[in-house]
């Protein structure tokens, strides 16, 4: 067993932990903005459950108000999501006035006011042919990279199911092409979906393979680090193997996640007990990129058991904020190999 | 016994103060009973890191479910003395 401070003795390793630890201030909490979309994927997280049945509140006071609360309360990174933000970008600029740090999912086919200078995730879910197929929405990709050509805010989030794991080949080429990032999610069945988009061991295996390929061949294009891949794509969902801290899965309100996220529906109301980063996902299928970056970073004890592990959570914490955070630059990854995860009783 | 208690609160307090670059307190005048995180304002990455170096100066392993139970000096120190009786 090594100490950490034997651990954090290497340069390189010290460098990174004292980049990343300026954020461990962050505290988030996350949005749905209207209950509306203009298009409709099928498998969409949105549109499963109560939360599409909220009312839209679309009063600027009001939203302006529990961005003032949530700042008091100690928020200091708001995620804005569900159904579709860029339909309400009053809202989002409203948010953003009051916190300033933060992110935006969308699907790209509406431009966000440069105004709002949150990071924006824009989803992406195949080729174009895909994307027909799936969201019902023509020239996805063509038209996503117009609207945010040249966009420092924007960074495709390319999200991997059984049906489209090798037309992340073709995708991360015409974005490497086009000078745009793009990081990868995995598709985690919604409760009770049992479709053709849930993943298998086989499945699993592909995407590690191809997502290992195009880190490899374009480093400067996907930000994403070989332990992320292992996280992601392992056989085991992240919940069975770091113990999801968020409130639906997690009793605790003394501190961390536990304590302080919410997940507020558009009627600005929110729930503890389905409170997470995607509601109503299938815990034990549950790999999303969103998740991951709340519940592999909050496992640092577990991971400082020696440089290599704990060099391969730097990777992964690197990555999140560089995803996340606009203007983050991510450093090189520290660790190259596929390594497994520590158990909690590995240190 | 209790010399021990002391030492070791006054050396969590050290810690404590040197992780989170507090200012106008020292080890000797750091309440031990404040709530470290609704007076202070840690999270639980704080904890993790003064967690990590605990387990450097004390050689005890922290469990994760334990990281809530440590809201002040004085628990985390009988915290560490239990541990340590227990020869982990």
């Amino acid at each position: 067993m090594y100490k950490f401070s034997d651990i954090i003795a290497v340069p390189e390793i010290r460098d990174r932990f004292e980049k990343v630890r300026k954020y461990f201030f962050m505290r988030e909490s996350t949005y749905d903005m209207s209950n509306r979309c203009n298009i409709r994927c099928e498998g969409c997280y949105y549109f499963q459950g109560d939360k599409q049945f909220a009312e839209e509140n679309k009063n600027v006071s009001d939203w302006k108000q529990l961005m003032e609360v949530e700042k008091e309360r100690g928020i200091t990174f708001v995620v804005l999501a569900g159904a579709e933000p860029s339909l309400v970008p009053e809202l989002c600029q409203t948010c953003y006035d009051v916190i300033p740090l933060g992110c935006i999912a969308s699907n790209g086919l509406n431009v966000l006011p440069k105004e709002i200078d949150y990071r924006i995730h824009i989803s992406v879910w195949g080729n174009d042919q895909t994307s027909l197929e799936i969201r019902k929405a023509k020239n996805m990709l063509a038209r996503q990279m117009e609207n945010y050509d040249g966009d420092a805010r924007a960074i495709w989030v390319y999200t991997f199911t059984p049906v489209n794991i090798d037309q992340a080949r073709e995708v991360t080429k015409l974005l490497a092409a086009n000078n745009q990032q793009i990081t990868f999610n995995m598709f985690s069945s919604p409760v009770g979906y049992n479709g053709h988009l849930r993943h298998t061991a086989k499945t699993l295996a592909h995407t590690r393979k191809i997502m290992s390929e195009l880190l490899a061949e374009y480093p400067d294009t996907v930000i994403f680090s070989p332990y992320n891949i292992v996280a992601h794509t392992h056989e085991q969902g992240l919940h069975n193997l770091f113990s999801c801290s968020y409130p639906r899965m997690n009793p605790s309100t003394d501190i961390g996640l536990g304590r302080s996220f919410r997940q507020y529906r558009t009627d600005l109301k929110w729930d503890r007990d389905a409170a997470c980063c995607v509601p109503d996902t299938d815990c034990d299928d549950c790999r999303h990129y969103a998740a991951g970056s709340a519940v592999v970073t909050a496992r640092m004890y577990r991971h400082a058991s020696d440089p290599q592990t704990f060099s391969a959570w730097l990777d992964y914490v690197d990555t999140y904020l560089a995803v996340w955070v606009k203007g983050y630059e991510k450093g090189s990854n520290l660790c190259r190999e596929l390594i497994e995860p520590p158990k909690e009783t590995d240190h | 016994m209790a010399t021990d208690i002391q030492q070791t609160t006054t050396r969590i307090a050290e810690i404590i103060i040197n992780e989170l670059k507090l200012e106008d307190v020292t080890p000797e005048t750091f309440d031990a009973d404040l709530d470290l995180v609704d007076e202070i304002g840690i999270d639980s990455m704080d904890l993790a890191t003064i967690a990590l170096v605990l387990r450097d100066e004390y050689g005890i392993r922290i469990d994760e479910d334990d990281y809530p139970k440590l809201t002040t000096v004085r628990i985390i120190a009988e915290y560490i003395s239990t541990k340590l009786a227990e020869g982990k």
